[in-house]
């Protein structure tokens, strides 16, 4: 038994090395960056200790908050784009009196937007919604929509939209495929039970489909939101890196590295990457939380 | 059990073994393009040697290399450095000390354009890194058009127009008449906001200056897009390359635009202001199609745009070979006119070399102007004082700021004020006005 043991333990030996030496060890040290004013230069040997001063000015940051909420507005705004068209595919591919054709393919297709890189996208969308030469104005003046180009990337409400848009594009197809996946697993009996009782297609999709396709659409929803607070490269790329228009594409984390690598404020940087993390924590614990009450139920 | 343990040491051996049976440089150089294949190619070929130059894309330079640099580990024996972070880099023990033995190089000084020699020199007046080059910045224009819109092609007579700001407002106003565009965007104006009287942007007792000639940015951009004397086209976007080749789409949807006019959403770019390099890789590159018909001038002040510097590694273990490699690439006359006379056409900083061929230079995209005498003069008027680590940052959040104004976002005063914001938010250092 104790032999198992040990050998148990150097099979697991590589993980926990890696483990220690990649994780444990930045995130303390990334913590002793947080008290100091390091500019990533010189050493840390003489950045100077400056005790919890750091994170007065992370509460009193005006720019962290902004970024926060950025990155809520854009999250938010992606996902339920993102979950309408997903959802609404997916019920309408599972329909068993549709009996949609090629399921296999649009599923593929509907993936292809997630494995284009972000650089080229945002490139692309960049490109596409230029004010004057971009593809969408010509497109709206020559249909008569609008009078005027609109400058998309310069108003907050329409760069925000944008990304969240773009996300949405990008993720409908993978949470599609999740979904279909839910919706497939609920047993036909309940669907034809409900048929004989009289029950019309919303009253199906209200009583048997969204109760039984809870755990799915919980995990759907922390995944998206563990990905939409790292919120980064797309609102990076698509404007100046530094989250214009007016901060409006300042996100948590773009704020983070501008802060650590553009500015050299190495110890801010940490102590806002410490920020992130509270945050984090508290947001997977409201849905934790959440899950935990539903499988107790 | 046993067995199990020689089979991971061996793999792990394994593993080891296969990362350093990879040949070793006698060399490595780093740098954030590939200018210098060329000097090093000529240089194998001198001296045998292997040199192994690895390039690191601009925009991870810094947090690529410097980590390197920060801990000796994988640190290479010589790193180029742009004018973005030079001022910062030569403060750390970064670049060995070129101004000991045996270097010694500030008997130098002399042969170099002053503020490039300057800009090497850290606080304490060592020299840790040089240039070979040299990275003023003027006004690109097209000739067909000046010819047809000013009645002349001249650079001397194009650049008394564009000597003041107020004359490039009324070149850009005539420019108009004819539907061409002064510039292709507002940010072309920037260069020129430090005005007659230079300020660094922080001063020695780390307070932001704003100057009159700063705040008048505000109102001339203002004015370059009230008056449409630009093409919409910002900076690096695609619709800004396409503008030097031929007119781009222009579709503000103002009223005043004619409907009947053909041409009445397109327009054609007159100008642009870039450095010495935006020829070899902007225009020329991207604008192969107007080649020709290009001249430059100068704007209404001096003024010079990145600029690469080089050094050697402190620690580095081939310090000899590596001194021997720079002294090539920015002290060797006969190498240094090969290199310019025949691949690249750099502007040189290193003066025995640029005073022997700046007199009958002749440059076939510029249609034959010596653009080599003009950017040499425009060199000499610029002070290396005014100089500091702060520059492009905080050139590039007020030249954002002055972009929302313009756009109609905000007014003046707040912009100025979110300004000071993030000025102070990014160099909590700095104190900032009121």
């Amino acid at each position: 038994m104790a032999k198992n043991n040990r050998r148990a333990y150097l099979f697991i030996a590589p993980f926990v090395i890696v483990f220690l030496i990649f994780n444990i060890y930045p995130i303390f040290l990334t913590f002793y960056y947080s008290l100091t004013n390091y500019s990533g230069m010189g050493g840390i040997a003489n950045a100077e200790f400056v005790g919890i001063s750091n994170y007065v000015r992370l509460v009193t940051d005006t720019y962290f908050y902004e970024a926060f909420l950025n990155t809520i507005q854009i999250w938010g705004f992606n996902f339920v784009v993102q979950m309408l068209i997903a959802l609404g595919l997916a019920l309408l591919f599972s329909d068993i009196r549709l009996k949609l054709r090629g399921v296999s393919i649009f599923r593929a297709l509907f993936y292809l937007p997630n494995i284009i890189t972000i650089a080229s996208v945002a490139l692309l969308f960049n490109i596409l919604l230029d004010w004057n030469h971009g593809a969408l104005n010509q497109m709206l003046l020559s249909l008569g929509l609008i009078d005027s180009p609109i400058n998309w990337l310069n108003s907050p409400a329409y760069a925000q939209s944008a990304v969240a848009l773009i996300g949405a594009w990008m993720w409908f197809g993978n949470s599609f495929i999740i979904l279909l996946a839910g919706i497939s697993g609920i047993s036909r009996d309940y669907y034809e039970a409900a048929l004989i009782d009289g029950a019309n297609w919303w009253k199906s999709f209200t009583n048997i489909t969204l109760p039984q396709l809870k755990p799915i659409l919980l995990y759907v929803l922390i995944t998206s939101i563990i990905g939409g607070l790292q919120l980064f490269d797309l609102p990076m790329l698509l404007t100046d890196t530094r989250g214009a228009p007016q901060g409006s594409l300042n996100t948590m984390v773009l704020y983070l590295y501008n802060q650590a690598f553009r500015y050299n404020n190495f110890g801010y940087g940490a102590t806002l990457a410490y920020g992130l993390f509270i945050i984090t924590v508290i947001f997977s614990a409201i849905t934790f939380r959440t899950m935990y009450r539903r499988e107790v139920r | 059990m046993k067995k199990l343990l020689l089979l991971t040491v061996l793999s792990i051996l394994f593993v080891l073994g296969a990362c350093s049976s990879q040949e070793k440089a006698d060399l490595v150089v780093t740098s954030f393009t590939d200018e210098l294949q060329e000097p090093i190619n000529k240089f194998e070929e001198l001296h045998d040697v292997n040199v192994d130059l690895q390039i690191i894309p601009t925009e991870n330079y810094t947090t690529t290399l410097r980590p390197a640099l920060e801990s000796g580990e994988g640190a290479p024996d010589v790193f180029t450095g742009e004018i973005v972070y030079l001022k910062d880099w030569i403060e750390q023990d970064y670049w060995a000390n070129l101004s000991t033995d045996p270097y010694n190089v500030d008997a130098w000084e002399d042969d170099y354009m002053d503020y490039v020699w300057d800009l090497g020199k850290n606080s304490a007046g060592e020299v840790r890194a040089v240039s070979w080059q040299t990275t003023p910045g003027g006004i690109y224009y097209r000739r067909s058009i000046a010819e047809e819109v000013l009645g002349t092609d001249d650079p001397d007579e194009v650049g008394e127009m564009f000597s003041t700001m107020d004359g490039l407002m009324d070149v850009g106003e005539k420019m108009k008449e004819h539907n061409y565009r002064l510039f292709p965007d507002e940010g072309s104006i920037q260069p020129y906001t430090n005005g007659q009287d230079p300020q660094p942007w922080v001063n020695e007792n780390n307070e932001l200056v704003m100057t009159e000639a700063r705040l008048s940015y505000f109102d001339y951009a203002k004015e370059l897009r009230d008056k449409q004397y630009t093409a919409l086209a910002p900076a690096w976007s695609p619709a800004w390359y396409e503008s030097f080749v031929g007119p781009i789409s222009y579709n503000v949807g103002w009223d005043e635009l004619d409907e009947d006019a053909e041409d009445a959403d397109k327009t054609e770019v007159f100008a642009v202001s870039l450095p010495t390099w935006g020829l070899n890789s902007v225009l020329k590159e991207e604008a192969e199609e107007t080649s020709g018909d290009w001249a430059v001038t100068n704007g209404p002040t001096p003024y010079f745009q990145g600029g690469t510097w080089i050094g050697m590694y402190k620690d580095s273990e081939n310090k000899d070979l590596a001194w021997e490699f720079i002294q090539m690439l920015v002290h060797d006359e006969e190498f240094l006119t090969e290199w310019v006379t025949e691949t690249t056409g750099d502007v040189l900083s290193y003066l025995p070399v640029t005073t022997k061929i700046s007199e009958d230079f002749s440059e076939e995209y510029l249609g034959g102007q010596n653009h080599y005498k003009f950017f040499l003069e425009e060199a000499q008027k610029i002070d290396a004082s005014t100089i500091t680590k702060y520059d492009q940052q905080i050139g590039e959040l007020f030249g954002t700021e002055v972009g929302n104004y313009v756009e109609g976002n905000v007014t003046k005063e707040e912009a100025l004020e979110e300004f000071y914001n993030q000025v102070e938010n990014a160099f909590p250092e700095v104190t900032v006005p009121e």
